[in-house]
């Protein structure tokens, strides 16, 4: 329902004239630092890393205070054991080197994080689903407004794997850069935004009614076109998302339910264009992790662990 | 329960015996404005010889039963003059009488908590009555006149901030209001996302709000009852009121259709800022739009001294357009058909049907390759057939029923992706919510009078629905749907009964004082949920069902009313409430309430109470009038698996205040007359901050800062501070031209909404900023509080009547 957002901040121009922002620097509760566990892991090839954090005041702004010293492994479900050695020339990282072409991450396999530090022993899992093809990136110029006469969006586009229930993490990066901003965040629940909505591939009845075949839903179309940067320059004004020259990559990362879940909650409570959107906003609530500690009564860690299959497409822009 | 039934039903034949014993007549009749005809709600009718008397009821009505003898009667409304009539009783009478307005406008009433000679005979309490003359002197937001910001004046009375659809009443949530117009529920009240509402002043005739000891004839909600009674049209001679303002102009014509027998009204409201915008605004060239409107109507018949017939609706609508294509669109549609029949001198009826709908419609795409249309709407019908008996001047005897038939469609919904259509309709849900209710108004003595009542609701779902149960996890988990069973055209799903006693009494400490008390159950078998931070057009109404329980709510309060001045011209009240609630109906954290099938599953229950303090001291008459409302109150939720201790295991929840909590809530209204043709209205407002949710801390994971409370809490902090002062000043039009009394009346006002240009804050959110950081890089995180309306807003309207 994101593109509500957008219809409300339309609509609210006009009264929006009687509105203001101002940055203020409130009070808040102190509260005691906790592990946070950062470890999206890929079957791509190369390294993979863990990075281990604590939580800070929130308006804090430097660097998470990163956690050393702990013990990071990863096992499948055939005992096989990945261990994350840390990396001493950047505290908190911990890294996985593949030996040859070793990779982690069989479409199906699941696989179990473990952490040990302070004492405290932290486990997650995370089953690997399938990921899904991008087939093809295209853009179009927007009509021209006021503001903007060149204005390009990009947009991909990519079926659903048949059957209900896969969800999907896509990762855009526009010449070599991730774009990683609250609202680049783009999840789909099959081919939609939700588990409610139920756009999913499934069997059906084909075109001519007479047999039955697999009906393929394209990711809906806020989906597709969530790989527009949404940018400004130094005088406030909008860039256009892309511009003849430029390059993207479109991935599409396999994500467990929970973790398609816990991205979407981050999306709704750090993704706040502010003004009259804000009419529509929810209230803070604290995002949901799958980091558990082996003893009930022990200190909390926040995070997330999912391992995820990976496909990916680059389209460079060349005008016609 | 059956004990309190029997005592009822003994009370009741002890009245009729005593009514019959003796040989007695009855005066009664309808009392009805001179100058169009119409009916005048809550006029008094006070007989001198025995120090009572009555009201009329909501359709001017009233009867009086006495021992034959000779009589003064004594007929009169505030701003109307009063007319005395010696009656000899020694048959039933019928009197119909027209009161004329009082000439002077300076002697106008401005709020009548109470009646001054109401104060014997009336037992309620815990209302408020706004005259429309009084609405349209408050100082408004752009200058339009608007009953629910007026009503946000009044004690007891708030809401979470400017852009918020509806009010809250005595910390009760938004949807625990049942607004009715003309007897239909109005299930959204607003305008343009809660800066206007959907009445349209020039169509009402009488608003009230019940904020408790709420009469057994009415239920389904908890905290409050809003009647908003339209006008009936005039039935002397036609008239043409209208506006232009800011944003929207506003037309009524009403007139005779046979004079003093049939007559009609009908009101226009459109506003046309996109039409004024048009030329410098490109989407709207494009199709794209931004307007409201809507059309109120209403005509009723005499047909004969017995039976008078009544037709009215109602529909607006809120169109946001992107372009030809796109938007989001919301309104409400009423009917209401009444018919009252007088069946003799004593035995009034009246017996209405009403259709009502709410619905809401969404439009994305702009080729039918890829687009989604959703529309969710909730329509019901309604039989309410409703008779009041006047046993004797001591007991008024009030009976009937109420029938609803609830349609739910919670999204019907299509979505086309690259040409491959999906349908994600939610199925549709029928409910059936029947009640019967009985209740006495009896004066005991002539210092004590008490009404007693019960109603009693049954509430149905029915299939074919599919049902779900969920599985059971912690208190704040998601429950996930574990079995579904499918239920048959007609099969009933969830059934629920509920008693709903209602007492209230009234003591009369000293000629010009009174002590009030009330106690009302109230069940809810609809629920508001919303999650978000301001109640908006797209909140869910969810019905009770197998896994939702109706919600209960009980109410006392107490109150001491006074009467000061030698002209009783100075009014002071000071109330007590406390309620708790059962079953109120929350969401996780993190739920997903928009087109979801498993909804219940993101629900949880808890209990609410909220109490208070409002005083509220009025000046009535003089040149100065007006009043001071000041409430002090808490209103809380307890559920289970929100606010609850981060070691607490079984995650019990702890009380934390609502989202619409405010402990002062100080509101002052001035109206001041400054000569024939200039007047001066000011309103200030100041109010608690409400609570909200911060975050202790932050964490960052892939590159993104997250908030995250520590605690656990909700509503850990309160907003700043609330306070805002209007002021606007009315210009009334030359009486006379050239010498010559103009036919015609009009009046300028010139409005300045927050004089000094507070930027009161609507909500506080926390993000990140918004730069691009390189993988690794510290991050800034940041708070920004918004105001909705941080400006002076000015305005000018003119108004005119011919």
């Amino acid at each position: 329902m994101k593109n509500l957002i957008y219809i409300i901040l339309f609509v609210s121009s006009a009264l929006s004239l009687f509105s203001c922002e101002t940055k203020i620097n409130p009070e808040l509760e102190s509260a005691v630092p906790v592990l946070v566990v950062d470890a999206w892991l890929t079957n791509k090839p190369g390294n993979q890393t863990i990075i281990l954090t604590k939580t800070q005041p929130y308006f804090d702004s430097s660097t998470p205070p990163p956690v050393t010293g702990a013990t990071v492994t990863v096992t499948d479900n055939s005992n096989k054991v990945f261990a994350f050695v840390e990396d001493l020339a950047k505290p908190g990282y911990y890294v996985w080197t593949p030996v040859g072409n070793e990779l982690i991450g069989v479409v199906g396999t699941s696989y179990k994080l473990s952490i040990q530090t302070a004492g405290e022993t932290y486990s997650a899992e995370s089953r690997m689903g399938p990921t899904t093809a991008v087939d093809s990136i295209t853009f179009k110029k927007n009509e021209p407004t006021q503001q903007n006469p060149d204005f390009y969006r990009g947009q991909f586009f990519a079926k659903d794997v048949l059957g209900k229930g896969d969800t999907y993490w896509i990762r855009t990066y526009k010449n070599g850069a991730l774009l990683n901003k609250p609202n680049d965040i783009n999840v789909a629940y099959d081919a939609g935004f939700d588990s409610g909505g139920s756009f999913f591939s499934r069997m059906g009845k084909s075109r001519d009614g007479l047999r039955d075949s697999a009906i393929l839903v394209d990711f809906i179309p806020p989906i597709r076109g969530r790989i527009n940067p949404s940018d400004k320059d130094a005088n406030d004004k909008v860039l256009s998302p892309y511009l003849p020259g430029d390059s993207v990559y479109v991935e599409i990362h396999s994500i467990t339910t929970p973790a398609f879940n816990y991205l979407q909650e981050v999306s709704i409570q750090t993704n706040r264009p502010g003004g009259f959107s804000e009419l529509f906003a929810r209230p803070i609530a604290n995002v949901s992790t799958n980091m558990v500690n082996s003893n009930p009564n022990g200190k909390k860690a926040l995070g997330f662990f999912n391992v995820a299959a990976v496909s990916g497409k680059g389209q460079k822009f060349i005008q016609k | 329960m059956q004990r309190l039934l029997l005592l009822l039903l003994a009370t009741l034949s002890l009245c009729q015996l005593s009514a019959q014993s003796a040989s007695k007549f009855t005066i009664s009749g309808y009392i009805k404005d001179a100058t169009n005809g119409e009916a005048l709600i809550g006029a008094t009718v006070y007989i001198s010889e025995i120090q009572s008397g009555g009201v009329t009821n909501e359709y001017g009505f009233f009867s009086i039963t006495l021992p034959s003898a000779t009589y003064t009667v004594n007929m009169s409304y505030v701003g109307y003059a009063t007319i005395n009539k010696s009656v000899l009783l020694d048959k039933n009478i019928r009197i119909d009488i027209e009161l004329q307005p009082e000439a002077s406008q300076l002697q106008e009433v401005v709020v009548q908590a109470e009646l001054e000679q109401a104060n014997v005979q009336n037992l309620e309490m815990s209302t408020n009555k706004l005259e429309i003359r009084t609405i349209q002197k408050i100082p408004a937001f752009l200058g339009e006149v608007d009953i629910i910001k007026s009503l946000q004046l009044l004690p007891g009375v708030s809401t979470v901030g400017e852009g918020a659809s509806g009010f809250n009443v005595r910390g009760g949530s938004v949807g625990q209001n049942l607004i009715l117009l003309d007897e239909a529920p109005v299930y959204n009240s607003s305008h343009l996302l809660g800066f206007f509402s959907v009445f349209n002043p020039d169509a009402v005739k009488d608003v009230k709000l019940y904020k408790g000891g709420i009469p057994s004839r009415y239920g389904g909600r908890l905290s409050s009852l809003l009647d908003v009674r339209m006008k009936e049209g005039n039935s002397k001679k036609t008239e043409i009121t209208g506006g232009i303002g800011t944003i929207f102009s506003r037309i009524a014509v009403e007139a005779p259709i046979i004079k003093d027998k049939a007559s009609f009204i009908v009101a226009l409201r459109r506003s046309y800022i996109d039409i004024l915008a048009r030329p410098f605004v490109k989407l709207l060239q494009d199709g794209g739009a931004l307007n409201f409107y809507d059309i109120t109507l209403k005509a009723n018949y005499n047909i004969n001294p017995k039976n008078r017939v009544y037709l009215s609706g109602y529909f607006g609508r809120d169109n946001f357009k992107f372009d030809r294509g796109q938007g989001f669109s919301w309104g409400n549609a009423t009917g209401t058909l009444r018919w009252n029949h007088i069946f003799n001198d004593r035995l009034f009826s009246n017996f209405t049907a009403v259709y009502s709908n709410y619905d809401y419609s969404l439009q994305f795409g702009r080729d039918e390759k890829d687009s989604f249309k959703w529309n969710s709407l909730i329509s019901n019908y309604i039989l309410k057939p409703q008779f009041t008996y006047f046993i004797n001047s001591n007991n008024e005897l009030n009976f009937g029923a109420e029938a609803i038939y609830y349609n739910f469609e919670p999204a019907n919904a299509v979505g086309v992706s690259n040409g491959v259509p999906t349908d994600v309709s939610i199925p549709k849900k029928y409910n059936l919510e029947t009640s019967l209710y009985i209740s006495n108004s009896q004066k005991i003595t002539p210092a004590f009078s008490i009404d007693y009542g019960l109603r009693y609701s049954l509430f149905n779902s029915f299939g074919p629905d599919s049902t779900y149960t969920y599985s059971n996890e912690l208190p704040g988990n998601k429950r996930l749907p574990v079995r579904a069973q499918y239920r048959k055209s007609g099969e009933v799903i969830a059934t629920y009964g509920n008693f709903e006693p209602r007492v209230s009494f009234k003591v009369q400490a000293t000629p010009t004082s009174s002590i009030k008390g009330s106690y009302n159950r109230m069940v809810q078998y609809l629920h508001l949920i919303s999650n978000t931070t301001a109640s908006n057009p797209l909140d869910v109404w969810n019905p009770s069902s197998e896994n939702i329980k109706p919600q209960l709510g009980d109410q006392y309060t107490l109150g001491w009313f006074k009467d000061i001045g030698p002209t009783r011209q100075y009014e002071l009240s000071l109330e007590v409430y406390w309620r708790y609630n059962q079953n109120q109906v929350d969401y996780i954290n993190n739920a997903d309430l928009l087109i979801n099938r498993y909804l219940e599953g993101d629900l949880i229950a808890g209990e609410g109470r909220s109490y208070g303090l409002e005083t509220y001291f009025q000046k009535k008459t003089g040149r100065l009038t007006g009043w001071v409302s000041y409430t002090l109150g808490r209103s809380e939720l307890k559920v289970d698996g929100i606010n609850f201790n981060p070691n607490d295991p079984l995650r019990k929840g702890n009380w934390f205040p609502t989202r619409f909590n405010q402990t002062h809530n100080l509101k002052i209204a001035a109206f001041y007359e400054i000569n024939k043709r200039w007047s001066f209205s000011a309103d200030f407002i100041y109010t608690s901050g409400t609570p909200a949710t911060f975050p202790t801390s932050r964490a960052v994971v892939q590159g993104i800062v997250v908030p995250y409370n520590a605690n656990e809490s909700r509503g850990n902090v309160n907003l700043p501070d609330y306070h805002r002062l209007d002021i606007s000043f009315r210009l009334e039009g030359k009486k006379q031209k050239n010498g010559k009394d103009r036919k015609n009346s009009d009046y300028w006002v010139f409005g300045l909404y927050n004089v000094y240009a507070r930027e009161n804050p609507f909500s506080i959110y926390f993000s990140q900023s918004d730069k691009r950081v390189l993988a690794g890089q510290p991050i800034t995180s940041q708070a920004t509080q918004l105001a909705i309306i941080g400006t002076i807003v000015p305005s000018v309207s003119y108004n005119f009547k011919f």
